[in-house]
């Protein structure tokens, strides 16, 4: 039993079919999406999942997945926190509002994601909203003007069990929900 | 002569209307691509040619010749690609654009597909614009359900079908080349040209990428005319462009003005001018990768010859500002980390010489500078600059010299006072040692 | 042509040279790590910086096509170009570890070399280096020290481009990038080492070769490998008199700059301790002889006894001649045969009388190629690469076999029975097969590429009645090249030298009177009737009607697809004289043993499947007393009072010479009826052939190799099939034949044909020689190993 259930097995075919015939290799990163959707991060066997689908090896998938930010192989949290410190968000704050997050989520000193695995923080570059620095995403639903006690506000409400709501459109329920709409899974509301 | 138009991308933004088709068509929506498929495809492109549209991605070369260099009859399908990767740092009006009227791109993507024959166009959406994918996809069905696209464009029987594919955090992926190898489904790094994309580009076929903005003032040179746009803006950079201003600016914002409006115009009258009233110390015109200015450039028209002339370049237009209270040496090191972040490594100078400059300027930054390090930066960016396989690490290049050429004295500062002059940082306070880890790799 | 300068230096190449290769061609080097002349283009290292008249930027001479009227300056003559280069070499050693100490590579390392020459005299970097645990196993045979890398891409575009096999991949981006393997994927693939030849740095090392050796303690010989008949380039590297490397020779007519991973490490078998270096007479047992005294013996036991000989593919040409010669000379048979089994017909007159008719130059530039009966990628590796380069470059590759091979991905495989082969290709040459067919497809394509097409046959085809000379057909029907392609490496200098019954030197039939006339007038006699093959041969051994068998460099017992009739051959016959490297099995048998030298220990020749004849030399002296193959053979034939008239190498060359020199086959007309509606062997129809890396003697004491690419034995079964007879994948079946039985574990896969079992020849846990009776395809039954049913008994239902 792979990772993917039949139900989703479906779905990658109909992903393989967005690409002209015998291209099928451009499915790759939305194929990886749903793979990451399913397990909360690409393990060994959603790596080879995805390359039995597209008729690869692993290390070829491996490679691309390896190569993006937003694909991630090591261990993540249920949900992704991505405060951007890039220069424009960093004038207004951006490290503080970093270092907040981290302690408020009771992530230990040079690691990413906390011990019970709620949440994952890292540094992002910039997300293009630099109009709303300092800005943060959770599960890539953009917050703006975000400073160090909204962070704080945001690190409880997730710690609390609620998704907070987005400056714009509507919050993904996690990482994975965040991963699945990336694969391009999901009706847009 | 008449006033410059001044809003034409951001015209409707204030009316939530136009978000969906309806109220798009409503407000004149897709009449463009509807004048345009009235035209020949060659009349079309020598439309574009004329108005003098330049790309907003970056380079600033001509749309319509880039369209016109798109061979016909050779066999193989023709694609459109949309660049909407933006992440070059500071650079935020493409989102917006799509946020606020998705189709007025959509549109100038329908009408590039028609000029150079392609029946498949891809958007390449960056990954973390989550929302804005989401508003894309949903336009782009509405689209298809108002036979807008699919077998039959507007009923003018040319057929388009649109694909959504997302990235997934790379800035390279941003690069023409790059960009392809992504949407191909390998790494996204640069590949050689020759070949050009024009003629083998995505999947070895004629390929036009285009920038989102560039696509979204197509329709309105259909509209109103090549001469209309090449009314507004300077002779060389015609038309308006929205510059995306961030920053110690009171109000940060996408702003669209007339090519060649100074700064000091954009700053004061869109802007609200420096933060807390405080001092222009330096600023990007298009983005991280472009040389800072200072504010002895405060009138700097903003067009493409005008900010290459004051020794920058325009860019994406991203306009960064800093006051007197930045320190410009963390500013530049945080650039460079950067680019040796989001360095693909394929080529030597940019792996290892963003690595290298970033371990230098981290060094100088927390007070552990070296009085060898400056004639040593100044060295390894002549050494990086033009020697790497593509632009990234050219744009890693810029903050570098550029920082060197007007705030030197800071620089000196740090070494020889061994902290830094702004946060305080440094050995003699804190007793902190030479910094160990700089983060680079995805 | 283009006509330009470099440094100042006029030359005129072709259109699309690469700059750096015009440059080589004046003489002048331009450092680089990335180029490798058989690989893309990539500009990824920066190295290669060139100035160009005319140009603000500097250029990468190894992505740059020359131009009309171009002034290049290299570093040589261009300022710019220099510091860009030592500029370059500074960031490349950025992170470099101080490793060349203890590196494999240090003394022959182009890092190393090009940094001296190019770059800068020190480094101005004073921060911490990037470090990457080390080494990282790729394979057994294959270590990897990421610190060392300088990402290159030259392994990871070998894999992706040459090999096919996509094993090594690039991992992360920026300074982070490292080659890599998939967790618990090995580097698996038969053309690993060569990787670790075109790294221009350590990073990538054998393991055979790890701390041996230093490059000024070799001594090096050029050769040309004896694994198979792919006559690839090699040089031999010997420490203290011991092989402990194999490298790849560049030529681009035979192997590129390419050799597979068996020529490569499987290099210890002149070396181990069953080798034997002294002449031997039975006595009480096994005995030390002089030379003189087998001899005798040998001359005593042929008098008046009928004599045979039988030679594997060991053989070296000028080996091959003498024992030609020698048979017909000294003892007045054509009883002498070097194949197991062949049906070649007019194929194997062709092959034997015109070589070089194809070449790896036809076959990478056909536009179509035919395979039947081949599975290159294990039998002949490099022609393996040779397809799939031609395939890249648009050829269309057809496959007709039993089993898929691993050109799937460039190739339209036909699956069929062994014994169906012939019928397809009849279908092929009659071009009258339904539209959309196959055989239609296939013929269209011929019909198209005309001269430009290829047809290559396995020697597992020709086993077949009439198939090779149906093959044959079928190219000269559509005007493509033919040729007739042997496993190993002796085979075509052996057919050509006429160690066969049937054909004397350069393919002239002995029953032919004029031809055999022409080998007279220099051999003084050769008898008139045909001899008897190696099947009839060994037959004759067991009915006791041989009174000497010489075995020279070949163990039936192992490698004649009987092993029964081999053992009752050996047994049975008179006296069995053993001319090898060693005894093996052959121990229990042998009533005197003559010890040969090894090819790295001596001068000779070597004919490729092409029919090319390429020199050896040695790199080591022979060990003990063993001599050449020709001089011993020479010797025998001194004792039976004759003299084959060779003193020297050179003397057996020009004699040879005279009767090699290529001759005109008159094409017969090739009428037959057809072969009819194919006939089935049975109920499934076994077949075999030796893997790449099996059990074959020169494999032995390649532990690394076998470790990496080495398998158990196995049998392979079509989906169908094995629900049919109840086996399942990763069970365990018995499998029986009318020669035995072998319980094997089972491999249900699709890459087989429907009704046909595979199972390799020679790997550990099986012999399947112990399964024929005679051919590499029999009739065979299959069911659960663990079922009390009883197996079926096996009804040949054709002519085997």
């Amino acid at each position: 039993m792979g990772v993917l259930s039949p139900e989703l097995l479906e779905l990658a075919e109909a992903i393989k079919t967005r690409y002209p015939a015998g291209r099928e290799r451009s499915a790759v990163m939305p194929l990886l999406y749903l793979v990451q959707s399913v397990e909360g991060s690409l393990t060994r066997e959603g790596l080879r999942e995805v390359a039995g689908l597209l008729g690869l090896t692993t290390a070829e998938v491996e490679a691309v997945a390896t190569f993006y930010t937003m694909l991630r192989t090591r261990r993540t949290g249920t949900h992704v926190v991505s405060v951007c410190t890039n220069l424009s968000c960093a004038l207004r704050g951006a490290n503080e509002v970093f270092e907040v997050a981290h302690g408020a989520a009771g992530i230990a000193h040079g690691e990413e994601t906390s011990e019970d695995g709620l949440i994952t923080i890292h540094e992002e570059e910039c997300l293009g909203a630099c109009d709303a620095a300092p800005v943060v995403q959770i599960d890539f639903a953009n917050h703006d003007r975000v400073d160090p006690e909204r962070m704080r506000e945001l690190v409880a409400a997730l710690v609390a069990g609620e998704i907070p709501a987005p400056s714009r459109g509507t919050a993904p329920v996690d990482f994975r929900h965040a991963s699945r709409i990336l694969a391009g899974a999901e009706e847009p509301s | 002569m008449s006033k410059p138009v001044t809003r034409v991308l951001t015209a409707n933004w204030d009316d939530q209307s136009v978000f969906g088709i309806d109220g798009y068509i409503a407000k004149g929506g897709y009449e463009g691509l509807r004048r345009a498929l009235s035209m020949t495809p060659a009349e079309l492109i020598d439309l574009v040619k004329v108005s003098g549209l330049r790309g907003r991605g970056g380079a600033g070369f001509p749309t319509g010749v880039k369209w016109s260099f798109v061979p016909q009859d050779t066999g193989k399908p023709t694609y459109v690609v949309a660049n909407f990767d933006e992440s070059e740092p500071g650079t935020f009006n493409n989102r917006e654009i799509v946020e606020r009227e998705p189709h007025r791109f959509l549109e100038g993507m329908a009408i590039a597909a028609y000029a150079v024959g392609s029946h498949k166009a891809f958007i390449y959406c960056r990954g973390e614009f989550l929302w804005p994918g989401q508003v894309l996809d949903a336009a782009i069905r509405e689209a298809y359900s108002k036979g807008v696209f699919g077998d039959s464009m507007l009923g003018g029987g040319h057929a388009l079908e649109v694909v959504l594919h997302r990235g997934a955090g790379s800035y390279i992926c941003g690069e023409e080349t790059a960009l392809l190898s992504s949407l191909e489904g390998y790494r996204g790094q640069p590949r050689l040209r020759p070949p050009f994309p024009a003629v083998e580009g995505l999947y070895e076929s004629p390929t036009v990428i285009n920038n989102v903005e560039t696509l979204a003032t197509v329709p309105s040179i259909l509209v109103n005319g090549a001469e209309w746009f090449a009314k507004t803006g300077t002779e060389k950079s015609p038309g308006t462009k929205i510059f995306s201003v961030s920053g110690k600016v009171e109000r940060p914002g996408n702003y669209e003005v007339p090519m060649g409006t100074p700064l000091r115009q954009l700053l004061e009258e869109h802007a609200g001018g420096v933060l807390g009233g405080r001092r222009l110390k330096a600023w990007t015109p298009g983005g991280s990768s472009t040389p800072m200015l200072t504010d002895e450039h405060l009138d700097v028209p903003l067009d493409f010859e005008s900010v290459a002339a004051a020794g920058s370049l325009l860019g994406t237009g991203a306009i960064i500002v800093m006051d007197e209270t930045d320190c410009i040496v963390e500013a530049t090191r945080r650039l460079v980390q950067f680019y040796a972040h989001e360095s693909c490594g394929k080529c030597t100078p940019c792996r290892e010489g963003t690595w290298w400059v970033s371990r230098v300027l981290s060094r100088i930054e927390l007070g552990h500078g070296r009085p060898e390090d400056l004639p040593l930066l100044d060295d390894l960016g002549r050494n990086i600059l033009f020697k790497a396989f593509c632009a990234l690490a050219d744009g890693a290049v810029s903050p570098i010299q550029s920082s060197l050429k007007f705030f030197r004295d800071e620089y000196v500062q740090h070494i020889e006072e061994r902290r830094c002059p702004f946060t305080g940082k440094g050995p003699g306070v804190h007793g902190a040692a030479e910094p160990e880890g700089v983060v680079v790799g995805a | 042509m283009v006509a330009l300068t470099v440094d100042g230096k006029e030359i005129t190449v072709p259109k699309g040279t690469l700059v750096i290769r015009a440059a080589e061609q004046l003489g002048i080097e331009i450092p680089r790590f990335c180029e490798h002349p058989f690989l893309s283009p990539i500009g990824a290292c920066r190295q290669c910086y060139v100035e160009i008249e005319g140009q603000r930027k500097l250029f990468t001479s190894c992505t740059t096509e020359v131009a009309p009227g171009m002034a290049v300056k290299t570093q040589n003559t261009s300022d710019e170009a220099r510091r860009g280069q030592v500029a370059n070499l500074e960031f490349l050693l950025l992170n470099h570890p101080l490793d060349c100490p203890i590196c494999d590579r240090g003394g022959e390392c182009p890092l190393q070399d090009q940094a001296f020459a190019f770059g800068p005299g020190e480094s101005r970097y004073k921060e911490p280096k990037r470090t990457f645990p080390k080494p990282v196993v790729l394979s057994p045979l294959v270590n990897l020290d990421r610190e060392r890398c300088v990402l290159c891409t030259r392994c990871t575009r070998f894999c992706d481009e040459i090999g096919g096999d996509r094993f090594l991949e690039l991992f992360a981006r920026g300074a982070d990038e490292r080659v890599s393997i998939a967790a618990g994927e090995d580097f698996r693939s038969p053309f690993s080492g060569n990787t670790v030849q075109i790294c221009p740095v350590g990073a990538l090392t054998s393991v055979t070769y790890r701390f041996v050796a230093r490059p000024f303690d070799l001594s090096k010989a050029d050769s040309v490998c004896g694994h198979c008949s792919a006559g690839c380039n090699v040089t031999l590297n010997a420490r203290r008199g011991e092989i402990v490397r194999v490298l790849a020779r560049d030529e681009v007519e035979v192997n590129d700059a390419w050799i597979c991973d068996k020529g490569r490490y499987a290099f210890r078998h002149a070396d181990l301790p069953a080798r034997i270096t002294t002449p031997l007479i039975r006595e009480r047992g096994l005995e030390p002889a002089s030379f003189g005294e087998v001899f005798d013996r040998i001359a005593a036991w042929s008098k008046g006894a009928p004599v045979a000989f039988l030679a594997g593919g060991r053989l070296l040409d000028e080996d091959a001649y003498a024992l030609s010669k020698l048979a017909r000379v000294a003892f007045d048979t054509n009883d002498v045969d070097h194949r197991r089994t062949f049906h070649g017909g007019q194929a194997e007159e062709v092959a034997a009388a015109a070589p070089m008719e194809t070449t790896y130059r036809a076959v990478e530039r056909a536009k179509v190629i035919l395979l039947a009966g081949l599975d290159a990628e294990q039998e002949v590796p490099i022609l393996h690469l040779r397809i799939r380069k031609a395939a890249r470059a648009g050829a269309r590759v057809f496959v007709i076999g039993p089993r898929r091979t691993r050109l799937w991905d460039l190739a339209e495989h036909h699956l069929c029975l062994p014994e169906h082969q012939t019928y397809v290709l009849e279908k092929i040459h009659d071009g009258d097969a339904p539209e959309g067919s196959f055989e239609a497809r296939v013929a269209t394509a011929l019909r198209e590429g005309g001269g430009e097409a290829v047809v290559l046959a396995g020697e597992r085809l020709a086993e077949h009645p009439l198939a090779a000379d149906v093959a044959l057909s079928v190219a000269h029907r559509y005007g493509a090249r033919f040729a007739l392609v042997p496993r190993r490496a002796g085979d075509r200098g052996a057919l050509r030298a006429g160690v066969h019954p049937a054909l004397l030197p350069g393919g002239r039939r002995v029953a032919a009177e004029d031809e055999r006339g022409e080998v007279e007038a220099l051999w003084a006699s050769v008898p008139a009737e045909p001899g008897r093959s190696t099947r009839q041969i060994l037959q004759a051994c067991a009915d006791r009607e041989i009174g000497v068998l010489f075995l020279v460099g070949v163990d039936p017992v192992r490698d004649f697809p009987d092993a029964t009739l081999a053992e009752r051959a050996l047994s049975n016959v008179g006296h069995v004289v053993v001319q090898s490297l060693e005894l093996g099995a052959l121990a229990v048998y042998a009533a005197a043993f003559l010890p040969a030298a090894a090819w790295a220990e001596r001068e000779g020749s070597a004919t490729d499947w092409e029919g090319r004849a390429q020199r050896i030399a040695p790199v080591r002296p022979s060990v003990g007393v063993a001599r050449p193959d020709w001089e011993i053979l020479a010797e025998i034939a001194r004792a039976m009072g004759r003299d084959l008239g060779f003193a020297s190498i050179d003397d057996v060359r020009a004699e040879a010479a005279t009767l090699l020199a290529p001759r005109e086959v008159s094409p017969r007309v090739t009428a037959w009826t057809g072969t009819g509606k194919p006939q089935r062997l049975g109920d499934m129809t076994l077949f075999t052939y030796p893997l790449l890396v099996d059990e074959g003697r020169l494999s032995e004491g390649a532990s690394e190799l076998k470790a990496a690419l080495g398998e158990e034995a196995f049998v392979e079964i079509n989906p169908e099939d094995a629900e049919k007879h109840g086996v399942a994948d990763g069970g365990r079946a018995l499998v029986r034949t009318v020669a035995g039985e072998a319980e094997l574990p089972v491999r249900v896969t699709e890459h087989v044909a429907a009704g046909a079992l595979f199972v390799p020849f020679n790997q550990p846990g099986l012999a399947a020689n112990t399964l024929l009776s005679g051919g590499f395809s029999t009739a065979a039954s299959i069911a659960p190993a663990s079922s009390t049913a009883s197996v079926p008994e096996v009804e040949p239902a054709g002519v085997a």
